[in-house]
């Protein structure tokens, strides 16, 4: 199994030598055929599942940068969710903007309320931290809940699809071009973030803020950017989530045990690991949807899959099989230079 | 003129003076040695120089023509100065490379917003830089670990790298502090001598805190004694080893035969 991973990450590798976008490009072709095959196999209704992996894969990527990348436990992240979607939702109804305008600005408040979430964090560490965030994204939901213009316990209704010209963006498979692309784009975007001077800076804040300060990283304010820029992704996920069809979104939607399930999916996936992100974002909507005639058991279970995962998999899927190839490669090179040398 | 120069320097942590009125002069290009014995505020001078603490009022701090004392840490960096750890602290997940790559952080030619787009000139300069380090990772003996991650290079190794990452900074003032910790006096040696070599190589003043005093004695220019967070002596080696207040600070005040005995019996 590992060694078909090397084998095909070896061979990403070679296709992006000739072009560093061919992989991302050929991977979206290919991704474009997905709903005509789920509905012929599957059924329809399984690319409405598949439309949530792919909110929850921008979700858990943009959780990534934030906790996996730069350290900073937040449990703030739903609440983010809720202010994209709540807001992009209520431009549209209210003063009839199209989707492409109500979800940038949509993005632009949920970075301010990043920014907001991520300030304790200049002075909180673990949980402490994860305390104030989980504050915050809470009362985002329960003020939600009791404010009736931005739905309450009814929730907000009839949110229109995105429309291209006349047409309107309203059925499954359709719906699924547009987060698809999204997601992509996304995770393209985190793959660039991880590789620049700004990915470095995050990994070293996690690893030792005081040796990231003296080697010149200004830690607070990378600290406040990782905030916003998994506030872009939060924001951009909410958005694609109100405008999808039915066009309906309820409170409960953000709701703690869904910042778990969250947490679970960047966990199992591997801490720090984009595509473990990703997978794990799958996994988990996955097994969640096909688990829901037992939802009394899922926290439990849930929770449980969690201890475990924390006790014997730290690193999760992603940081096992990212070992794998390391250390691969590092006996390749010295299978060469023996080679070399005799 | 004086490269970093500290006057009246304090810190107290709570009614415990670490560092009380010191006055200190690094002249650029040379070997500075510090050195006293334990708990003498010889880390806490570090941390005040390098911004990781706050000194207390009245303490002045300058570097290179600047005002650094109320300066952060990061800021302090830029303006080129490099510190390593006693006990490293060293980026333990990330890769060989990528630790010196951090260290280089200061002298990234683009910007963040170009860096979250990835632009080709994002890529270029990325890719100069990797070259850059491998290179430096060569000269300290670490460029065939440059894609493993830091916390499975060995003891030594990882005195190595942390030293590379101060390098990388390309700073003007190195602060060492106790860069032979824990390691075999051979290995001192060698790791002396590569001190040495990067010194001629970038054109580096360091400071150096070490308790192996043979190796501070052949290797610095000026000494600087501490003994409860103050100075106590200040020269070249061959006047620190016969200065008394300094052979106190290390063995103990002799004492008058008489009088130790009346210590003992407690009169």
């Amino acid at each position: 199994m590992i060694s078909f991973i090397t084998n095909f990450a070896s061979a990403i590798e070679s296709l992006a030598k000739i072009h560093r976008l061919l992989p991302w490009v050929i991977a979206y072709i290919l991704l474009l055929f997905l709903p005509n095959l789920i509905t012929a196999t599957f059924g329809e209704y399984y690319v409405d599942l598949a439309n949530r992996c792919c909110l929850f894969i921008l979700l858990a990527v943009g959780l990534n940068i934030v906790k996996g990348f730069c350290g900073q436990v937040t449990v703030g992240h739903i609440g983010l969710y809720a202010i994209g979607a709540v807001t992009s939702a209520l431009l549209a109804q209210n003063y009839g903007l199209p989707f492409w305008l109500s979800a940038p600005l949509a993005i632009l408040v949920t970075c301010c309320a990043g920014l907001v979430v991520g300030l304790p964090s200049v002075r909180l560490e673990g949980a402490y931290l994860a305390l104030a965030t989980l504050g915050l994204g809470e009362s985002v939901r329960i003020m939600i809940a009791v404010t009736p213009a931005l739905g309450s316990s009814t929730g907000i209704m009839m949110i229109p699809a995105p429309t291209i010209g006349d047409y309107v963006i309203e059925s499954f498979d359709h719906y699924f071009y547009l987060v698809m692309t999204a997601a992509i784009i996304g995770i393209y975007f985190s793959f660039v973030i991880l590789n620049s001077s700004t990915g470095r800076a995050f990994k070293a804040i996690r690893e030792d803020v005081i040796a990231a300060s003296v080697s010149g990283i200004n830690v607070p304010f990378y600290k406040l950017l990782a905030f916003v820029i998994s506030a872009i992704y939060a924001g951009l996920a909410g958005a694609l989530f109100a405008h999808m069809p039915p066009g309906y979104l309820h409170h409960n939607n953000f709701t703690v045990i869904e910042m778990v399930t969250l947490l679970l999916m960047v966990v199992l996936g591997g801490i720090g690991n984009i595509w473990g992100g990703v997978v794990g974002a799958i996994v988990v909507t996955v097994i969640y949807d096909q688990t829901k005639d037992y939802y009394f058991y899922q926290p439990l279970i849930f929770g449980i899959t969690m201890v475990f995962l924390v006790v014997f998999m730290p690193r999760g899927i992603g940081g096992v099989i990212e070992q794998a190839i390391v250390k691969r490669k590092f006996i390749e090179k010295h299978e060469e230079q023996n080679l070399g040398t005799s | 003129m004086a490269l970093l120069e500290t006057r009246g320097l304090s810190k107290s942590f709570g009614g415990l003076k670490a560092v009380s009125g010191v006055d200190l002069k690094v002249q650029p290009g040379t070997v500075h040695g510090l050195i006293g014995p334990n708990g003498s505020g010889k880390s806490t001078f570090f941390n005040l120089v390098t911004g990781v603490y706050q000194p207390d009022p009245g303490s002045h701090i300058e570097f290179d023509g600047h005002d650094i004392t109320n300066l952060q840490a990061h800021g302090i960096a830029a303006l080129g100065m490099a510190r390593t750890f006693q006990l490293l602290r060293l980026f333990s997940e990330m890769t060989v490379l990528e630790n010196v790559m951090v260290g280089n952080h200061c002298k990234t030619s683009y910007g963040i917003v170009e860096s979250l787009l990835g632009t080709s000139r994002v890529r270029q300069a990325d890719q100069n830089m990797k070259e850059e380090m491998l290179d430096l990772l060569e000269f300290i003996g670490l460029a065939n670990f440059a894609d493993i991650p830091a916390g499975e290079l060995s003891g030594g190794q990882r005195r190595l790298l942390a030293l590379g990452r101060a390098i990388a900074m390309k700073p003007k003032l190195l602060l060492l502090d106790e860069p032979g910790a824990g390691l075999s006096p051979v290995n001192v040696d060698k790791l002396m001598e590569t001190i040495l070599g990067l010194k001629e190589r970038y054109e580096l003043t360091v400071v150096v805190v070490e308790h192996i005093l043979k190796v501070v004695m052949s290797t610095c220019e000026t000494i600087s004694v501490l003994d409860h967070g103050q100075k106590i002596a200040e020269g070249p080696p061959e006047m620190i080893k016969n200065d008394h207040a300094v052979i106190e600070a290390y063995l103990g005040r002799e004492l008058p035969d008489d009088e130790i005995r009346n210590a003992i019996r407690g009169q």
